[in-house]
């Protein structure tokens, strides 16, 4: 599971220059959590395009998190890269104003479908495209919102497990309180990834790894010295989460239909 | 003899409910007194398996599942369809359908052509079967075709020269195109070919198609019968799950074959000495 960092600097700076190019894009845009994979996205972008073509939103809600915002105003700082502060709290406070709920889920759901409308919407104002941070660890559990924080135009991060995504952050000179925070999808105070899956990432990352890279069974997994019940939790999460990786199915009726048989690469002519 | 095609919808990766929706369907028919029992391809597992297909691959010989229907299945013919993994040849996977008779797995009958275009992905997951050959069933010589086999009509001819007459077209074939019709369009080629081979080969084609949905293909069922003559016995609805009950009378190949000749002139050594001489001169 180790990566040379500069390689996969190399790999992923290339991906965000070109792909952007491609689609006559010199501009992204991305959400700054001051957490561990906006903040590695953020250098990978500063490099990629030049600092000056990235803009970093950051999207407080109240004051839920304030070591995370000082800590992502701290990092636009040191990259130079372009920044807005969008306060989320009025459109959410509103909205629930109206549907009162204490489900810190779904409240978390909100949010982050609220920052991806204003992702989207810089987007097109700035004719930037959104860079998404998602690592490879939530996509396969399904940790992350769909049409939320999982929206983007390009995931540069995706195929990279959190552990690696920590790897790459070292190498890259992220600094040291983003380095070392507990990740978290700041759902709530106190929260913590690792707390609300119940697993620490060094355990969920090989555990993935030896099943989505390896191919491993979970008998086989759980022979590598893992808990049965552990292991068993991890499969059910990639499995009841495939929903948030694939586009919605599409009815086939006609003879050529969109995703089933009307094929052609996204980089289509570009 | 009192045949059932079961056109049903499996669940796709769940080997053990599907298992059990067999063992269902033949204490049916057992019940109903058949003596053939035909489900759909890959019966066992449903169709889009991508990546799991290696998770629902079974060795039928040590496999306490086939035990299982075999036991379910005595005094009845039964087909069903599961993913194959041989025990000389790990780690790979046919589409495969085994004929069970007697208690014991009497032929296996492998994809041979797997449609990988548009829609379509089997070559990405399985080995192409090498073989299409008629085999000896209780109730006579009989062969399988696994639905796009059926679409080549080269196997369908195979089996005629070996002297099949009842052939066995198992699908998973999701529906494409509409017209003004109740069925899909490509139903139409289906019952085409089912007219054509069954009149042609002087045989009994039976099809049985499953129905239900998986990521958005729809399968269009449509299950259909045809006697010796091509004349239309029996068809199922399109989409819905059906049990298509039809009695054969075997008898009707040898009457057939009395008057329609086909059987009799065909000349498999002149296809074979034209066939090798095409294969010979393929141009680079």
């Amino acid at each position: 599971m180790k990566i040379n960092g500069a390689f996969v600097e190399k790999v992923l700076t290339r991906f965000i220059r070109e792909e952007l190019g491609r689609f006559g894009f010199s501009k992204g845009v991305l959400g700054l959590s001051g957490g561990l994979d906006s903040g590695t996205c953020a250098v990978l972008a500063a490099r990629a395009l030049g600092p000056e073509n990235v803009l970093a939103l950051i999207m407080p809600y109240g004051e839920a998190c304030p070591a995370d915002i000082e800590d992502a105003a701290s990092l636009v700082r040191l990259l130079g890269i372009r920044s807005e502060t969008v306060e989320i709290t009025p459109q959410v406070d509103t909205y629930f104003s109206r549907y009162p709920t204490d489900n810190c889920v779904l409240r978390g759901n909100k949010m982050a479908r609220e920052r991806m409308s204003i992702l989207y919407d810089f987007s097109a104002r700035e004719k930037a495209l959104i860079l998404g941070t998602s690592n490879k660890t939530e996509l396969l559990v399904g940790y992350g919102t769909i049409h939320g924080d999982m929206a983007c135009a390009i995931n540069p991060m995706g195929d990279l497990y959190k552990t690696q995504v920590r790897e790459l952050a070292a190498w890259l000179g992220v600094p040291k309180s983003i380095l070392e925070k507990q990740p978290t999808a700041g759902l709530w105070p106190g929260q913590t990834d690792e707390g609300e899956l119940g697993i620490a990432y060094a355990d969920l990352d090989v555990i993935l790894y030896e099943m989505a890279d390896r191919r491993r069974s979970v008998p086989e997994i759980i022979a590598l010295g893992f808990k049965a019940e552990v292991v068993g939790r991890v499969a059910d999460m990639v499995r009841r989460s495939e929903f948030k990786r694939k586009l919605p199915p599409i009815a086939k009726i006609s003879s050529r239909t969109v995703g089933h048989d009307f094929l052609y690469p996204f980089d289509r002519e570009k | 003899m009192k045949t059932h095609l079961v056109q049903m919808a499996p669940r796709l990766g769940d080997v053990r409910a599907n298992l059990d929706r067999h063992l269902e369907a033949l204490e049916h028919a057992r019940e109903e007194k058949a003596e053939l029992v035909v489900f759909p391809e890959l019966s066992l597992t449903g169709y889009t398996l991508k990546d799991l297909v290696s998770d629902v691959a079974v060795n039928p010989a040590r496999s306490p599942l086939f035990k299982k229907l075999c036991d379910a299945g005595r005094g009845m013919s039964v087909v069903v369809g599961f993913v194959e993994e041989k025990e000389d040849e790990r780690g790979l996977f046919y589409n495969s359908s085994a004929f069970l008779a007697e208690s014991r797995i009497a032929h296996i009958h492998r994809k041979v052509y797997l449609p990988t275009f548009g829609m379509f992905e089997e070559a990405k997951i399985f080995a192409p079967g090498r073989n299409v050959l008629p085999f000896r069933a209780p109730f006579g010589k009989a062969g399988m075709m696994i639905c796009r086999d059926f679409l080549h009509y080269g196997a369908s001819y195979l089996l005629f020269a070996g002297g099949a007459e009842v052939f066995i077209v198992v699908s998973a074939a999701p529906g494409r195109g509409v017209s003004g019709d109740d069925g899909f369009e490509t139903s139409r080629m289906w019952g085409l070919m089912g007219e054509a081979v069954a009149h042609f080969s002087t045989a009994f084609v039976l099809y049985c198609n499953r129905v239900g949905s998986e990521d958005g293909a729809i399968f269009a069922g449509g299950s259909f019968v045809f006697d010796p003559e091509g004349t239309l016995l029996a068809r199922a609805p399109e989409v819905d799950e059906a049990v298509l009950v039809c009695d054969l009378d075997l008898g009707l190949v040898r009457d057939v074959r009395k008057r329609w000749t086909f059987k009799r002139d065909e000349r498999p050594e002149i296809v074979l000495h034209s066939l090798e001489r095409i294969v010979r001169d393929y141009e680079d």
